[in-house]
């Protein structure tokens, strides 16, 4: 019992530690993505609030939470409700099986914890596909429980579009599931020990033929589309439909429909950290801190290269943004089904012939 | 297309290009915007902003109320009551005198119509109010705002004749009042 007490109050805290750090990053990005789209159209950006506007996320947080909370007249309220909450919840779950730092073991009070990763479960990636397509849910709901026709379009979109980008982000997955032989993100970025897999891992070698460069490509277009940023907003399209699905929201569920999108992207940016880019792996074998001698501090840099790989997409995300225009809706889906959808089904067959003359030793 | 065309698209060549250009322009940071309220862009030397009216340098003002810049106003902003001056029957003032500077759109015609120079445009443009009504500004008020505007105020021309006293201009071939 007191076992029993004693893993949950850990696990807790672990969980508590990565919600805090997984905020704080959401929090950042909002002001990053004002600032650095700022810089690249010759503005400024946010710069009243504190010394070049960093407190910008705080006042934001202020305001949305003081904001009146208003149900539109004819929307179903227990849905309207729903709505914020799903997405926020399930873009921050996601975040369980995501490892942070290299899979060593700690002592604590007597139980064995693994410190960077809440939940080493074995379908760690699966686990991630199932809960983003609940995210979907949250902005159809939303969308629909509005009682306004910009959100139901919004919503509308959202379903057509997420269904049919997630296809593609689970196809350009199987290339790397062939490669590690396992669906757990521990193991998958333990095989990347050195060479990673956009270059073609191997435990035993470097080998290009290997090379999962497209299926990364795919994953990262699917990636923006699913998580609706800019040049695949179509769900909330501003120009055309208001604000799509979070139209009719204000103060915090507006706040929450935000936080869940800078969420999402977050997640989607680890997730491709770890599945592509050797996750909290360097890009040389081993550390710098274990050939100086600081073996105990070899996490420090793991965490430092995973943290860096991830800011380097959500960059990415923010730069895209600042680029491209809008896509049509047809274009979209065309995209989607026509380009998209072949390459990462050529990129699964010809990743498995190549698995099956040059089999993992 | 061609095998050039096949190979900038699936490289995404335009794409690229067009990032390129964002980060350069992130790189080279030079915004060409101004943080307002703390810092002011300098304004045009014919800058047309707030109207005033005008007055001598003794204190007396210039408008004669002869109706000319209602006359010229394009939008109507410009009521004129005009009067006798007491005791002083050929000369003629504005008794009351309004401006709706929310209609008015500074074209500046009520300058150029005025016989006597008794209008101006000053350099001020931060007149947000919360009330609308607030911007329908009377006589006084707009004496104030030329005021505070033109400190260096023209000097009255002394009627020659008082058959030209009506428009206060001086002409060469009368003659001229001693100093």
């Amino acid at each position: 019992m007191t076992e029993l007490s004693l893993r949950l109050a850990v696990s807790l805290a672990q969980i508590l530690t990565e919600m805090g750090i997984v905020m704080v990053t959401v929090a950042t990005m909002t002001y990053f993505e004002r600032k650095v789209l700022g810089w690249m159209q010759d503005r400024m950006g946010p710069m009243e609030v504190g010394p070049y506007g960093i407190l910008q996320p705080v006042a934001d947080g202020i305001k949305l939470f003081f904001k009146e909370d208003i149900v539109p007249a004819g929307a179903n309220k227990a849905m309207f409700a729903l709505a914020p909450m799903l997405t926020m919840v399930v873009s921050m779950i996601g975040f369980a099986v995501i490892p942070f730092g290299p899979n060593m073991t700690m002592d604590i009070f007597g139980l064995t914890i693994k410190p960077f990763v809440v939940a080493d479960i074995n379908i760690g990636i699966l686990y991630i596909l199932a809960i983003a397509s609940i995210g979907a849910y949250g902005i159809i709901l939303g969308g629909w429980a509005s009682n306004s026709k910009y959100s139901l379009l919004g919503g509308l979109r959202a379903a057509a579009q997420v269904i049919s980008y997630e296809l593609n982000v689970g196809l350009a997955i199987v290339g790397v599931l062939l490669l590690a032989g396992s669906l757990s993100l521990v193991e998958i970025t333990e095989a990347q020990a050195w060479h990673w897999f956009i270059w073609g891992a191997r435990p035993d070698g470097f080998f290009p033929i290997h090379t999962q460069i497209f299926a990364f490509v795919v994953f990262i277009i699917s990636a923006v589309a699913e998580t609706n940023r800019i040049p695949f907003d179509l769900p909330e399209a501003e120009s055309e439909l208001v604000a799509g699905f979070f139209t009719e929201y204000s103060g915090m569920r507006f706040a929450f429909f935000v936080s869940a999108e800078y969420a999402s992207m977050t997640l989607v940016s680890c997730v491709a950290a770890s599945l592509f880019l050797g996750g909290w792996n360097a890009p040389y074998p081993g550390t710098i801190f274990e050939y100086v001698g600081l073996e105990q501090l070899a996490w420090v840099e793991h965490i430092a290269w995973f943290a860096s790989k991830v800011y380097f997409f959500l960059f990415l995300f923010i730069w895209i943004r600042a680029t491209l225009p809008r896509l049509r809706y047809d274009q979209l889906m065309r995209f989607g089904w026509k380009v998209m959808l072949p390459i990462a089904l050529a990129n699964i067959i010809i990743t498995a012939i190549t698995v099956y003359f040059f089999p993992r030793g | 297309m061609t095998f050039k065309h096949w190979i900038k698209t699936i490289t995404f060549y335009e794409i690229l290009v067009g990032m390129k250009a964002t980060m350069s322009h992130m790189l080279h940071y030079r915004p060409s915007t101004l943080q307002y309220p703390h810092e002011k862009r300098t304004l045009p030397d014919n800058y047309r902003g707030m109207l005033a009216l005008l007055r001598y340098d003794d204190g007396t003002e210039k408008c004669v109320g002869c109706d000319l810049c209602e006359a010229a106003c394009p939008s109507r902003v410009i009521r004129v009551v005009s009067a006798e001056v007491p005791g002083e029957p050929t000369k003629r003032y504005a008794k009351e005198y309004y401006m709706d500077m929310t209609r008015c759109l500074f074209c500046g015609m009520c300058v150029d119509a005025c016989p006597v120079d008794a209008l101006g445009m000053t350099r001020e443009y931060e007149w947000a109010v919360y009330d609308k009504r607030q911007l329908d500004l009377n006589k006084e008020q707009l004496l104030a705002i030329g005021d505070r505007s033109f400190p260096v105020r023209e000097k009255q021309l002394e009627l020659q004749h008082p058959n030209v006293a009506f428009f206060n201009v001086a002409f060469k071939h009368l003659p001229q009042k001693p100093d």
